[in-house]
């Protein structure tokens, strides 16, 4: 006993998991789950970010801007290190040019 | 590219304040140093913090260890750099609407 599959289209495709679950009557049926939100990565390296937490509207919108990601230039789009990498490149690129410019 | 040490001009390269000029004022061991932005130029408050946050830039300052905010800030508006400092803070403050 295979129920019709969806009739909802993009809103189940895109948003939904389908969960295979056996029904007493020994048939399947499918059950839709919300897809898991995917955790925030560095733009640069790809490693996951810390402290930038991932979810529906109903929760991100509750937290402060503070919560949603480290209160650091770059916050929640580069990582700790990468930023540390780039901003390093830019200051010795920038005492190089003072010392040609002297 | 100059060592760490009393009156040089680094730039934070991380924590909250990355990117931003800072001035040695104190030198406390060989992991960490006292830094001064002075905070109403660069945003950058009088604090402790490791050298590794640091790049030491090619400017150093004529200023007494432990100089005041005022001595650092008068020793600053000597240098070529000074200008960009300005720059770099009416660009903040235009972005965030309130003195960064």
């Amino acid at each position: 006993m295979i129920r019709d599959v969806n009739k909802r289209g993009r809103s189940r495709r895109l948003k939904k998991v389908r969960v295979a679950v056996r029904v007493p009557g020994g048939g399947i049926v499918y059950h839709y789950r919300h897809k898991r939100h995917s955790q925030a990565r560095c733009a640069r390296c790809g490693r996951p970010l810390n402290a930038t937490p991932t979810g529906p509207r109903s929760i991100m919108g509750k937290l402060s801007k503070s919560q949603r990601r480290p209160n650091r230039p770059y916050g929640g789009y580069l990582c700790p290190e990468c930023l540390r990498e780039l901003m390093l490149a830019r200051a010795i690129e920038e005492g190089m040019a003072l010392l040609a410019s002297r | 590219m100059g060592v760490i040490e009393v009156g040089r001009v680094c730039r934070k390269i991380a924590g909250r304040e990355a990117g931003r000029i800072c001035v040695v004022v104190r030198v406390i061991d060989d992991n960490f140093v006292e830094i001064t932005g002075p905070k109403d130029l660069t945003g950058v408050r009088r604090r402790r913090v490791n050298v590794k946050h640091l790049v030491p830039l090619p400017i150093k300052l004529d200023i007494p260890e432990g100089a005041s905010d005022e001595e650092v800030l008068n020793a600053l508006k000597e240098t070529d750099l000074y200008p960009k400092l300005l720059e770099e803070k009416e660009k903040r403050e235009r972005r965030k609407g309130k003195p960064a």
